[in-house]
């Protein structure tokens, strides 16, 4: 999947990578895509849901190596 | 645009494990985009001391630096910097006001941006929330 930026957040347990997460869609430009990889397994289930809270769109999810990555559009 | 949810914590206990629980359900809650009020009374105040930091409950203390480097280790900020960072995001942190005046506790001794609210205040807060929760 084509992506503007990355995210790794490899290494770091709830809630970083969804507080580092946060911080990084800000800065980004709306229609862009952030790709996040992290090793955290509650990821698997946190970034859908704070996708979904926050009205971005998670496009993509693959599990590859021990990591997930995640490809999110910025929706707002 | 979606719609935005409100959080409601009290914290009652100022031991380094209730400290940690409500600011990375706070952290997490303000990152993905609701509002978080967390109302701190009787030692849950102690959290809000800006030259203290917080220590695990009874006999376990003794064991709260190992705690700290190991969540270091795994990317986790220690206390003080999570509260910052709490404040930073927007959280809202409330101090009771009995509490201060039943400990001694004055405002500058405490993290700037704390604000001082009654249980009428956090009552008002609490009844709009979408969720309450109890961390003591």
């Amino acid at each position: 999947m084509l992506k503007d930026e990355t995210l790794d957040a490899r290494g770091l347990m709830c809630p970083m990578p969804i507080v580092k997460l946060s911080k990084k869609i800000k800065e980004l430009p709306v229609g862009k895509v952030l790709e996040l990889i992290a090793d955290d397994v509650g990821s698997k289930e946190d970034v859908p849901a704070w996708a979904k809270r926050t009205g971005n769109k998670l496009e993509e999810m693959n599990e590859e190596g021990g990591a997930f990555y995640f490809y999110i559009r910025k929706v707002q | 645009m979606v719609e935005t949810k409100k959080i409601a914590i009290v914290v009652s206990e100022g031991t380094f494990d209730k400290g940690m629980m409500s600011m990375m359900i706070a952290n997490t809650a303000a990152s993905m985009g609701m509002e978080v009020h967390i109302f701190h009374t009787f030692f849950g105040l102690n959290l809000l001391k800006k030259s203290k930091s917080p220590k695990l409950a009874g006999m376990f203390r003794l064991f709260t630096g190992s705690f700290v480097k190991k969540m270091k280790k795994i990317g986790v900020d220690n206390y003080s910097e999570q509260m910052k960072m709490a404040l930073d995001l927007g959280v809202n942190i409330y101090a009771c006001n009995t509490t201060l005046a039943l400990l001694g506790v004055k405002k500058e001794d405490m993290y700037d941006g704390v604000k001082i609210l009654g249980a009428a205040g956090f009552l008002d807060i609490a009844v709009d929330a979408d969720s309450t929760m109890f961390i003591g």
